[in-house]
């Protein structure tokens, strides 16, 4: 018989109940993965402007585009990019997804609303530039790209510099 | 062609702080299975020996890397004791605080075996600790022995 035959009858199936009952031998571990990530001069201003309720971009003169979320340098151009730029929180949905699991993989309850996450092209800014955003205010199953769709802010007082200062967006005309 | 906006004032420089949680449950396989459970029960070291190359593997391999001969049949007891092949003291816990009092790492080889165990060093000062002094393993009592590297407390100078 050929060795990799003779491993995989002896092999051993383990379950996580022999692991748990001490049946099986193993190390349990949780290691403590927190960071702390330089936002830098672009998305430092991005966020600042969010608290503020507007979305900032960056125009690169020589390709015309607004990058959105903005950035020190245009990838296509390789140059530097040139003015700050407001957008506006209108935009079309390029793309969406109906999600039935959650982050971590586990289903979406019955009764909770399943995760929408849509690529959202924001009105002024460049063509190839969009967001990741969540829908709501709308049945998953009723999302249609080319929708229409405008931002719902938190209050003032509630934001905090972070892109979930955007609740989400929804549908208009 | 340099950027030329940068940030001018320490105080503007905005940061993003996050979590990654992440738990794993890691089991030790074919061998590493055998030599922990040796290790709770008979408080002893387990190696495997190729007698084709005259070497032993401790922690156990179930190959013989040499010669590839099979070796999960030839399980040998190697006793506790080994000479220090290596060692660093440690000022400072793992979040860079100051240790109250420093702690020596090394690695042991054991008699008469290929490869070692990392562990700590214990009852000598810094100062003494030598490359190559025998010394032999302190294990927890049995009965607080789990099949853990933990079950070693230290190893001690012989």
């Amino acid at each position: 018989m050929l060795d990799a035959q003779r491993i995989l009858k002896t092999a051993t199936k383990v379950k996580l109940d022999d692991i748990k009952s001490g049946k099986v031998l193993s190390v349990h571990d949780k290691p403590n993965l927190k960071y702390a990530w330089d936002n830098g001069v672009a998305i430092g201003r991005y966020l600042a402007e969010l608290k503020n309720g507007r979305i900032i971009g960056k125009r690169c003169n020589s390709c015309k585009r607004v990058l959105v979320p903005p950035r020190m340098f245009c990838e296509l151009c390789w140059r530097p990019t040139d003015d700050w730029e407001f957008v506006q929180d209108t935009g079309t949905i390029l793309t969406c997804v109906v999600s039935h699991v959650n982050w971590d993989a586990s289903r979406v309850k019955k009764g909770q609303r399943y995760h929408t996450p849509a690529v959202i092209e924001l009105d002024g800014a460049g063509k190839d530039q969009e967001a990741m955003l969540h829908i709501d205010e709308i049945e998953p199953y009723d999302i249609k790209i080319g929708m229409r769709v405008k931002a719902v802010w938190k209050e003032p007082e509630e934001r905090i510099g972070a892109i979930t200062d955007i609740k989400y967006f929804k549908v208009i005309g | 062609m340099a950027l030329t906006e940068r940030l001018q004032n320490t105080t503007e420089v905005g940061y993003w702080t996050g979590e990654i949680p992440l738990e794993y449950i890691y089991t030790y396989g074919r061998a590493g299975e055998k030599y922990y459970r040796t290790l709770r029960d008979k408080g002893t070291f387990l190696g495997t020996k190729c007698e084709a190359c005259g070497i032993t593997y401790v922690p156990p391999r179930i190959y013989c890397e040499k010669c590839f001969a099979r070796l999960e049949d030839k399980y040998v007891e190697v006793g506790t004791t080994g000479v220090v092949h290596t060692f660093t003291v440690l000022y400072k816990n793992l979040d860079e605080t100051k240790k109250d009092k420093p702690a020596m790492m090394a690695m042991i080889k054991l008699d008469n075996t290929e490869g070692g165990v990392v562990h700590y060093l214990g009852e000598i000062e810094p100062e003494k600790v030598e490359i190559g002094m025998p010394v032999k393993a302190v294990l927890k009592a049995k009965k607080d022995r789990t099949g853990s590297i933990k079950d070693i407390k230290y190893f001690k100078p012989l």
